[in-house]
């Protein structure tokens, strides 16, 4: 125990010291609030406002009506638009054709054909090509109904089965992509504040010649390296901890209801975060440390280890395309988390055994390891890096 | 009371690998035995590359040799090693700093790793940093400090929790006058005491002048052992380096 205090110790006070991996560690939980600030505005913006679009029109004389009806929804001809957003507009290109017939085939009751233009694969001509149809489309439904009307039948027999829809998803559903980026993001954070602690303590001791000398005292590895995962763990937990808090704060200065969300970090949810997110600390310093152990030198530890964060920022991406998930993805390291978290932020219930059960295999693939790295130290090829 | 019993050792040439040519091992160790008895200085002499440090560093549990034992106090560092260890004060030949931390902090770190607590920790500490005259050094972050004070430090580290046995790999290189006759006064003190010192050095007076015993080691293996006196004789010189060099130089013969 005498031992193990002051390895813990002397790894703290290394750490603390070290000012560029302190600020390193940090930076994570400060950004979050900015990037949280930051996307929530832009997407608040899309999502409210319907800005003005310009569409190139030939044959717009034929049918003024239907003009009038897109300039209502913010539609406007391509003539009109300003000077400065020429360029972008032009360069767009969304053409509509009108043909010459409109008129004719309007009053004779035949299909009139339009020809919308536009390269359907930019995403920047989604918004306005769905737009454009929806308005178009409500046009001319407005115009079949009253046609059915003045012939005395009830526009209701078109509607053969009508589907009435029930969502079951809460209110704060809608808040889906904050809390995605706000659950990938305190995940990664996890994963980045620990890690210039975790890459010098292992990799860069035994670069400075201590790692060899601490080796040769009696004591046992298995107390060197879960001293060091402590330390490096305990750093990454800050980090977690700082973003969620800074993240809470900042939450409140956005003005979710515009867009119709509500977002609430509230004791529950931070409680159960905190219980998820920590073990996984422990687990994102343990699989540093022993990738950092592994590798010959410091500079191989560090692009070995910068793979890791990967992981994080990678799983919960992969997940997103699997519809039918695996019973086991519930409760792997990081993916288990990361499913964990969704429901949390979706505002669905949460079992509390799930979440233990996640934590108790994450910390057993810790403790997995920390013997594995402690077996690592003993044989010489670890130790002296040889190949 | 340090035994080396046919100690072997081979570097590298164990693994074939797919993409690798099999390469002819280095032979480190071949059969190397010697003993260092308690109340003695031992000296451990030899060419580069002979393998001392690689006996050294078996002894202290780093490398695991390929066949023979070594035994600290009676204790084999193989199958005990937290024990063998714990008997012995080490200065290995590759030492590092933290240098984020003051010589204080560092001699505390060692201290408490050999069980040291309260009183007694702190009454050690400041005991071996009067010894080697590093005072002013102590509350000074090891940032930065010269060759000569590094070794200091890590002497002092090695020698804080006062081992029955001392392993010290060429403790003197980059120590001034002062410092190394501090250290010689400090090792023959601990002589009287009955502990039993173990050091490699390149400095032929200094063996001479300190040593009780001399071990001379050539590719591996012992090439000679006895009182520097002896050795002088055995290869009918006057001076201890003279004599090295002839043991060194011809195996034929002398060392037979």
């Amino acid at each position: 125990m005498i031992q193990f205090k002051a390895l813990l110790s002397k790894e703290l006070k290394e750490a603390f010291r070290d000012k560029r991996a302190m600020m390193m560690a940090m930076t994570m939980a400060v950004m979050a609030p900015v990037m949280i600030f930051a996307m929530s505005k832009v997407m608040i913006k899309e999502a409210v406002e319907t800005p003005a679009i310009y569409f190139k029109i030939s044959g717009a004389e034929y049918a003024p009506k239907l003009i009038n009806a897109l300039k209502d929804e913010n539609i406007l001809l391509f003539k009109d638009v300003p000077s400065n957003k020429r360029a972008i507009w032009d360069e767009r290109n969304l053409t509509l054709t009108i043909p010459e017939t409109f008129n004719e085939n309007m009053l004779d009751g035949k299909p009139i054909e339009l020809y919308l233009s536009a390269d359907y694969s930019d995403k920047a001509n989604l918004s306005p090509v769905r737009r454009i149809k929806n308005t178009i489309m409500h046009y001319a439904r407005a115009i079949g109904y009253k046609r059915l009307l003045v012939r005395g039948i009830d526009v209701r027999l078109l509607q053969v089965v009508k589907i009435i829809e029930q969502d079951t998803s809460l209110p704060n559903s809608n808040a889906m992509i904050i809390s995605m980026m706000l659950g990938l993001y305190v995940l990664m954070a996890a994963f980045m504040s620990g890690l210039p602690v975790a890459i010098d303590t292992s990799a860069g001791e035994r670069e400075r010649n201590v790692l060899e000398m601490l080796l040769c005292q009696p004591v046992s590895t298995v107390k060197i390296v879960s001293a060091k995962l402590c330390c490096a763990s305990l750093i990454a937990c800050i980090g977690v901890l700082l973003t969620l808090s800074l993240t809470t704060f900042s939450v409140g200065f956005i003005d979710l209801t515009k867009i119709g969300a509500s977002f609430s970090l509230d004791a529950f949810t931070i409680s159960a975060l905190i219980l998820l997110l920590l073990p996984i600390c422990f687990f994102a310093s343990a699989l540093q440390l022993f990738v950092a152990f592994q590798s010959k030198n410091f500079k191989e530890a560090q692009s070995m280890v910068s793979m890791i964060i990967m992981l994080p920022a990678m799983v919960p991406v992969v997940m997103m395309f699997v519809d039918d998930k695996p019973k086991w993805l519930d409760w792997l390291p990081i993916s288990g988390q990361s499913l964990i978290m969704e429901d949390l932020f979706k505002g669905l219930p949460v079992s509390w055994a799930l979440i233990g059960f996640t934590s108790l295999v994450t910390i057993s693939m810790t403790i997995i390891l920390v013997l594995l790295m402690a077996k690592k130290l003993r044989s010489e090829t670890v130790v002296l890096a040889l190949s | 009371m340090i035994e080396v019993n046919n100690l072997c050792k081979s570097f590298g040439g164990a693994k074939k690998s797919l993409f690798k040519k099999k390469e002819s091992p280095v032979i480190a160790l071949d059969g190397l035995s010697f003993t260092a008895n308690d109340g003695e200085i031992t000296g451990i002499l030899g060419p580069n590359g002979a393998g001392k440090t690689t006996c050294l560093r078996t002894l202290y549990g780093l490398l695991k040799a390929d066949g023979g034992s070594a035994t600290i106090d009676g204790i084999n560092v193989v199958d005990n090693p937290l024990a063998a260890r714990a008997r012995l004060g080490i200065f290995p030949d590759k030492f590092g700093l933290y240098e984020r931390l003051t010589a204080y902090e560092q001699i505390d770190y060692f201290a408490s790793i050999h069980g040291l607590t309260g009183n007694a920790k702190h009454q050690a500490i400041e005991a071996v940093i009067n010894d080697l005259d590093m005072t002013e050094l102590a509350h000074r972050k090891t940032l930065g400090f010269s060759q000569g004070q590094r070794m200091k430090v890590t002497l002092a580290q090695a020698l804080v929790h006062q081992p029955k046995n001392f392993v010290l790999d060429e403790p003197t290189r980059g120590l001034d006058v002062m410092s190394t006759r501090v250290l010689r006064n400090y090792l023959a003190r601990f002589k009287e005491k009955g502990h039993c010192i173990l050091f490699s050095s390149h400095v032929m007076q200094e063996v001479a002048a300190l040593c009780d015993r001399v071990i001379i080691v050539a590719n591996g293996k012992l090439a000679a052992q006895g009182t520097p006196k002896e050795l002088c004789e055995l290869a009918g010189e006057v001076q201890l380096e003279e004599a090295f060099v002839k043991i060194i130089g011809s195996d034929e013969g002398v060392a037979a």
